[in-house]
This record gives C-alpha cells, structure tokens and sequence, in this order.
C-alpha cells in the first residue's frame, strides 16, 4: 500500500496500479478526500462528481490496467463538454448547453482508463466577476488564470493531472504560478471537439502535471498516440537560443532571476546557449493577438450577446466584443497575416539556425497578490499566435517565496522532441 | 450584370436580396415570403426530403415577429436554412445519425445568432450525410430525383435550388459545399478558412472545417457572406478589370467527365475571347502530386479523435463508411505520416501564393461532371485541393450535359481576399452568360 497516494506522479501511480500496489478506487478516494479537504481553501472545482468517479474506479478495478492512464483520476477546465458533468463554459447561468457526448480530450482520457473526477474553475468569461480560486502555495494570490482551478487542483495534489487551455496564457502561466508543468501542444495536435470556443485561431487544450515525463504519458493518452518515456539522457549538447521577447521590459526581477538561474544551470550541462533576436514583426505580435482575439469575440459570441448578456462580466463586453466590433475584416486580415508571417520566420529559424529549444519566460513574475488579476499574459501570446508547442518548467522561487518558471519552446510538430528536453531541463534546475 | 427583373410569379422565387429589398420598402411581408416557401415546401418535401426538421408554424410566428419589429438588418425578412450538423436554437442537432436523436441545443451556433441579428429567420435544418461525411441521407436530387444531390450539404443546395429557401448554409471539409451546389446547378461559395465562426457546428477536422454558403445568384452570396462575417455589406460590385483567369487542370483532372473538362475549357476560352487575361497554371507534381492523399491524412487523423466520444460510447450507430473510410483509416495514420502531410500542406500554400500573385482567380473544375444517378454523393476530387489549401472558392454553373442536368465551373481565389473573387466571379458570369444565356 502507498502512503498518500494523491502525491504520486501520475506515472508512479499509473506503476504502482499495474504492479498491484494500488487500486483505482484507493487512489480516487485519497484524491476526492484531499479534493474535499481542501475546497474551501483552494476552490478550484466547479463541480465533482464523487459517485460517478466511484462507479468508474470500481470498473476499473474489475478489469485488466490496460490503458496509459488506468486508474488516474483527473480534472479538466469547465470550457470541455462533459456528458455526464454539467459544463458552464465559466458563464454564470443563462442558458447552457447540455451535450450529449464528452469532448475530445475527455473522451479520449477515458479511453485510456483515467476518471474525471470534476470541472475546474475557468476565468476567460467572467473576467473580473468570481474568481474565487486560490493559488494553493499561497491562497491570499491567484493561481492565475484562465486555466485555474487545473493549475490549482493539480499543484494541491487533489489530481495527479488536468487538462487546461490556452488562447493568450492561461494554460502555461498558471502552471508557472503553481509550481507545476503544463504542455501547450502543436496547434491542432489535441482534437477541440466538444470545447467551448475562444478565439479559433488559437486555442490549443493541454496536459497540466506535477512532472515533466507525466506529460509525455499525457500527451499520447490525449492524441491517441503511442507512449514512448521522455529520453533526458538523449538530450547531449542541445543547442538553446534565449530569447527574452520585445516585452523584457515587462519581466519582473523573480522572472529575470528565474531567467537567469535557468542559462546557468544549462550551459553547466554542456548546453550551447544563443542570444535569440525576434524580428521587429514579432513586436507588433501582442497588437495583432487581440484585434484576432477581439474580432472572433464579436462573432463568437453572436448567441450570448443577444440572448444571454447577464452571463458575463462587463469587462467581457467592454474589453473583448465592443472592440471586437470595432475591429475591421481589413485590420483582421493584417494580423492574420502578420500572424502567419511570424509563424513561417520561425519554422524556418528552428532549421536554419539548428536551435533544439528556445528558453523565454513562462510569466512575468510571481503570482500577483489578490485574487482578481490573473497576471499579465504577455510571454505567452507569441507562443500561442505562432502555433509551437510549448512547456513551463518550474525554476525556483522569487524573493516573495512563490514559484516562477520558465519555458521552453520547440519547432512546430516537434513536440516529442521538446519533451526530451523540458525533462532534460527540469533535472537541471531541480538539482541548482 | 443581373437579368431582367421581371415580377417572379412567387415570392419563393425571388432571390435573398430581392426578397430583403422588398419586405423592407414594405411591398412583401415577411410572412408572405415564408407561406410562400413553405407552400413549396410542402409540395415538393416528399420528392425531394430536404428537410431533417422544419417547424411551419415557428417559422409563420417568427416571420410575423419580424414583421411587427420593423426592419432590422441586410436580410430582412429572409429565411435561411441551415445544415443539420450546424446548431440552431429551438431545433434539434441530428448529424443525421441515430446517435443523437434528442439533441436540442439550446444555444443558437454563431452563424445562426448572426443570420437572426442580421434580420434573417431560421427556416429549419436541412439534410446532411452523416456526421458531415460519406454515409448519404435520403436528400434527391431536386432537378431528377433519381440522381444525388451530391454532399453531404446535400439539403442544403437541394433545397435552395428547388425554392423551398432562398438561403442555405453548409459546411465543407473536403468538397462538401460545392459539389452539391454543382449537381444541384446552384452558386456554392467556400470562404477562406478562419473567416467565419465555427461556434455550435460538430467539429471534424479543425484543420479544415468551414462553413459553406449557397444561393441562386452571387450577390446573395454576398449578402449572406456579410451577415455571416459581421461586416458592412455592400451590394456585390464586378471587378474594375477583366479578371486575370488561369485555368488550372489538377493531377486528376481526366478523372472527370469529358463533358465537364469540355465546359471549363470552354469558359476559358470565351473569357479569353471577351478580353480577359487567361492562361495556364500548372501546378507542379513533386508538390502536388500526393494532395488527395495529404488532405486525407490530415482530416482522418484528427476525425478519429474528434469522434472518440462516439467510436467508444456508440460504435454499433456508427455507419460503417464513417468507422472504416474516416476513423479507423485516421487511428492507422501514424503522427509522422500526419505531420509530414501537414508540413507539405504548408508548402503547398505558400507556393500558390506565390504562383497567383498576379492572378485573379483560378478556373476549374467543380466537380466530375452531372450528378450522377443514386444517391452516392460523389467524389470530392476536384474540391478538397481548394479546402487544404485555405483559399475561398466559387462553383457556377455553366450549361448543361447530355443528360440534362447543371455544369459548372469553380474559381478560386486568394485567401483573405474574398470580395475580390466575389467580384471576379460577377464579371465571370457576366461573360459567360452574355455568350451563352441558357
């Protein structure tokens, strides 16, 4: 029998139900006491569904542990279809859809043997209205957002992993504010059946854990493809280039520290670190990202606007469809095409200059005090706009005592490869 | 550019725009133009099976609404059908699949909020194959009810050809949208890809689902295009110069119909002959050699996780033309082979944005030829090049083949750049119609 087995990695758990030294139900049930426990404190579920989760372990237990996630119970952010769980898009009433089936990821989740154990808080729409969820390390700060109450729950160990999303920041950045690991896969990697819409452009689920090789586990379970362990030892010499973003002077000292801790901590292991200049295009970037953002709002959200505006927030309205109106198919098109413009610049970078990863910050700092500023998402949006996968890795602490990370960044479709080295990486800085 | 506008016996038979015009001088009601298709409706449904779910009496209560409110927006008055894998509030969602046979969204899709914000009322849901891929409907052919209507926005086009709407919406992932308006001898128009919201439509393949307009006449397709984008509509202008055309054979080009290849080269011809610039585009075989077998691993791959809910929870509901030919052919396609092929999808648009850089709009083929007999609804050869490549496209018809039923031709243009093939497009079949007005 394990000690505390919400503590588990979601690979050592996964090990240990294989070999028979924990069952799915034992595991859930350490998992829904901690999720329980620890409501009122973190608040990072919208819904759990303790008897449904229950039902499942027991199947489970009855049958062979053959999927890569058997057993593992997990969360997802309320913005994926559930057929079984209520799904609220993180509006507030009004009237939601109940689809009959689960999205993608969940499905597939499931497939692979993993429990949903419930919803997590989500803060796209309600921005700033009810964002109750607390950054469990330190609940007087955000978790971060909008992929919250995932980044949370998985940080407290209340799940061994959630999934988020992410359309400016909100997967990466609030991993990085909890001290934990998250992968923004390649654009379109994970199928977006069933989830709630952002910005088409962009939106991009992922695996949020507490490690680096549990992602790897994650990601295949959630492309149906097959697992292959992250191989840190493969990783010899990489080739890293620092890029620190047209926005550097956002960067707070915890994030420069971070920065940093992280080039030291690498070139010590052999790495060949490069300074990496992005293009003035690149600066226009945050510009183009919100005229998309905003002009998709606009239609988006056509069916809320008229039927249902009470459901969010009014910084929702004055922030995101009244300039999304505003927004000219002209004004759309350059970004687009701005957009695209950057993503082919890199894609070609990557090859020319043989850089394995780019390392940038994952945030600009430590998680901000209260709860209603999620943080600044300005080191995440290229990521998001030129479609490549992306990891935050945790690298320490700020003087506030709360965790920073930072993130590393692989060419287009090479996401195995990026895995490799965010665990190289993650060695490297856990062992500064 | 248009025809004569003489007064058309129905109000069913006046076009999107024409009916928009009219309900908001107040010389048509509103309600008037919804009996009037529902009357055809009514006459034909049994024929033709168009519709998966229509409510005569929402659509007589909404019309009278809209007439009581006064007028609002480009469209009116107008009714506008849509795709029954599209959501559209206070109708059900049927895929035409048993799987989901109480799905009531409650929420409209974004294309539905717009056509309703824009003035338009929602007609009903017309009929798709299932899930949007092979498997047909029992739709028919409007025009000979032994042929397909093509698909699988196969109710869409049929029933805007034979009236019943003025307006339909469908979606395409392969050739989904203009091939029906082809066989069904109706304008199809594929927008580029990221246009317009694909909020409350069942998703296949992100990479490639777009929602997909059809009408009687391409200022309609304007019409609806603005509404659809949220953008100012400005009534359909042809270009200010002959369109620079390049007639573009693909790879597959003799897999169709001689009378269909016959057609496109003859519009070639008479567009050259009224003083367009128009030539050749070849498109280079190392690149483009594969592309039915590109776009065929991109959709199926991400299809088969997009539909993991019902491979595992409703496998036995699943046809076996969508398990075997989309889902089980994706669960075989490996990353790297789905990675390679979106890397070459990559590399075959910027090429044609290059090669079309002083080009208008290609001319080709929008499908094999005439509708065939059965109701197969057949190959997507000649549109599924057009939805990888992300650039807006057009299907016209153009004649008719030896069996009585539409020709067409497809013009394709630059991504991002829609009204300008629009335009095009106008003066297109302007010429072709002045030469040939049958």
């Amino acid at each position: 029998m394990t000690d505390a087995p919400e503590r588990l990695s979601a690979l050592e758990a996964r090990t240990a139900i294989d070999a028979g030294r924990l069952s799915a139900t034992d595991l859930l049930e350490a998992c829904l006491e901690r999720a329980t426990s620890r409501h009122k404190t973190v608040r990072a579920f919208v819904h759990i569904d303790a008897e449904g989760a229950r039902r499942a372990a027991r199947r489970l237990d009855a049958g062979p542990a053959g999927g890569l996630l058997h057993g593992l119970p997990f969360c997802v952010k309320d913005i994926v279809d559930s057929h079984d769980q209520p799904t609220a898009y993180g509006a507030l009433g009004g009237e939601a859809n109940v689809p009959p089936w689960d999205g993608a990821a969940i499905a597939l989740s499931r497939r692979a043997g993993a429990v949903l154990l419930g919803k997590t808080t989500t803060t796209e729409l309600v921005y700033p209205r009810l964002k109750t969820t607390r950054n469990p390390l330190r609940p007087t700060h955000t978790p971060g957002g909008s992929s919250s109450g995932s980044a949370a729950a998985v940080a407290d160990c209340q799940v061994p992993f959630g999934i988020g999303a992410q359309t400016s920041g909100s997967l990466l950045r609030p991993a990085a504010f909890c001290g934990i690991t998250a992968l923004k896969p390649t654009f379109q990697h994970i199928g977006n059946a069933g989830v709630r819409t952002n910005t088409e452009a962009f939106d991009t689920l992922g695996p949020m854990a507490r490690t680096v090789a549990d992602l790897a586990l994650l990601r295949a379970a959630l492309m149906g493809i097959p697992y292959a362990p992250v191989a840190p030892e493969s990783v010899v010499r990489p080739r890293i280039a620092i890029c620190r973003t047209p926005y550097w002077d956002r960067a707070e000292p915890a994030t420069v520290a971070a920065m940093a801790r992280a080039h030291d901590a690498f070139a010590v292991a052999g790495a060949r670190l490069v300074d990496f200049e992005l293009p003035d295009e690149f600066a226009r970037l945050e510009h183009a990202h919100a005229r998309i953002s905003n002009f998709e709002s606009a239609r988006n959200y056509a069916h809320e606007e008229v039927r249902a505006p009470d459901a969010f927030s009014a910084d929702f309205m004055t922030k995101r469809m009244g300039p999304g109106l505003a927004v000219t198919m002209a004004q759309f098109r350059e970004a687009m095409r701005l957009v695209m413009g950057c993503r082919r610049w890199l894609d070609r970078a990557f090859v020319e200059e043989g850089i394995d990863a780019i390392l940038t910050p994952s945030a600009a700092g430590e998680a901000p005090a209260g709860l209603t500023n999620t943080g600044t998402f300005i080191f995440n949006l290229i990521w998001s706009d030129v479609h490549t996968p992306a990891v935050t890795v945790p690298a320490g602490e700020g003087e506030g005592g709360l965790p920073v990370g930072v993130q590393l960044v692989g060419r287009m479709h090479e996401d195995a490869r990026l895995l490799d080295l965010a665990a190289w990486a993650e060695r490297r800085l856990a062992a500064q | 550019m248009t025809t004569t506008m003489t007064a058309p016996a129905e109000a069913r038979d006046l076009s999107a725009s024409e009916a928009a015009r009219a309900i908001s001088t107040g010389h048509l009601t509103a309600e008037a133009l919804a009996r009037s298709c529902l009357d055809r409706v009514a006459s034909r449904d049994r024929h033709v099976e168009a519709w998966a779910h229509i409510d005569p009496d929402q659509v007589i209560a909404d019309a009278r609404a809209a007439d009581r409110a006064g007028p609002k927006g480009p469209l009116y008055g107008v009714p506008v059908a849509f795709k029954d894998i599209i959501d559209a509030r206070g109708a059900p969602t049927g895929f035409n699949s048993p799987i989901y046979p109480d799905y009531h969204p409650r929420s409209d899709s974004a294309v539905s909020a717009l056509v309703r914000l824009g003035g338009g009322i929602v007609m009903g849901k017309v009929a798709t194959t299932e899930f949007a891929n092979m498997h047909p409907g029992p739709c028919r052919n409007p025009l000979d009810l032994e042929r397909t209507p093509g698909g699988s926005s196969s109710g869409s086009a049929a029933a805007v050809a034979d009236r019943q709407v003025p307006l339909a919406l469908g979606t395409q992932t392969s050739g989904s949208m203009l091939r029906p308006a082809a066989y069904c001898g109706i304008v199809g128009y594929k927008p580029s890809f990221g246009e317009i919201s694909r909020v409350g439509v069942k998703q296949q393949s992100g990479s490639f689902d777009t929602l997909g307009l059809c009408a009687r006449t391409l200022p309609d397709i304007a019409l609806l295009r603005a509404v659809l984008t949220r953008t100012p509509h400005a009534p359909l202008q042809p270009a200010d110069h002959p369109p620079r055309v390049r007639l573009c054979r693909i790879p597959e080009w003799m897999d169709a119909e001689e009378q269909g290849r016959v057609r496109v080269e003859r519009a070639a011809n008479v567009l050259a002959d009224a003083g367009c610039d128009v030539d050749e585009l070849a498109l280079p075989a190392d690149l483009f050699a594969e592309w039915f077998d590109v776009h065929r691993r991109i959709a199926n791959f991400e299809s088969a996780r997009n539909f993991a809910f019902e491979t595992d929870q409703h496998r036995d509901k699943l046809s076996a033309t969508i398990y075997e030919g989309r889902i089980l052919d994706g669960q075989r396609t490996t990353l790297d082979a789905y990675v390679a092929a979106c890397r070459q999808a990559e590399a075959m648009r910027i090429w044609l944005e290059g090669a079309m850089a002083e080009v208008d709009c290609l001319l080709t083929l929008a499908a094999p030829g005439e509708a065939p007999l059965g109701m197969a609804t057949g190959r997507p050869t000649f549109n599924s090049l057009w939805t990888l490549l992300y650039v807006p496209c057009l299907s016209l018809p153009y004649g008719k083949g030896a069996a009585g039923m539409p020709l067409s031709v497809q013009l394709v243009g630059h991504r991002f750049a829609d009204e300008a093939l629009l335009s095009a497009a106008a003066t297109v079949q302007w010429i072709l119609d002045t030469e040939d007005p049958s």
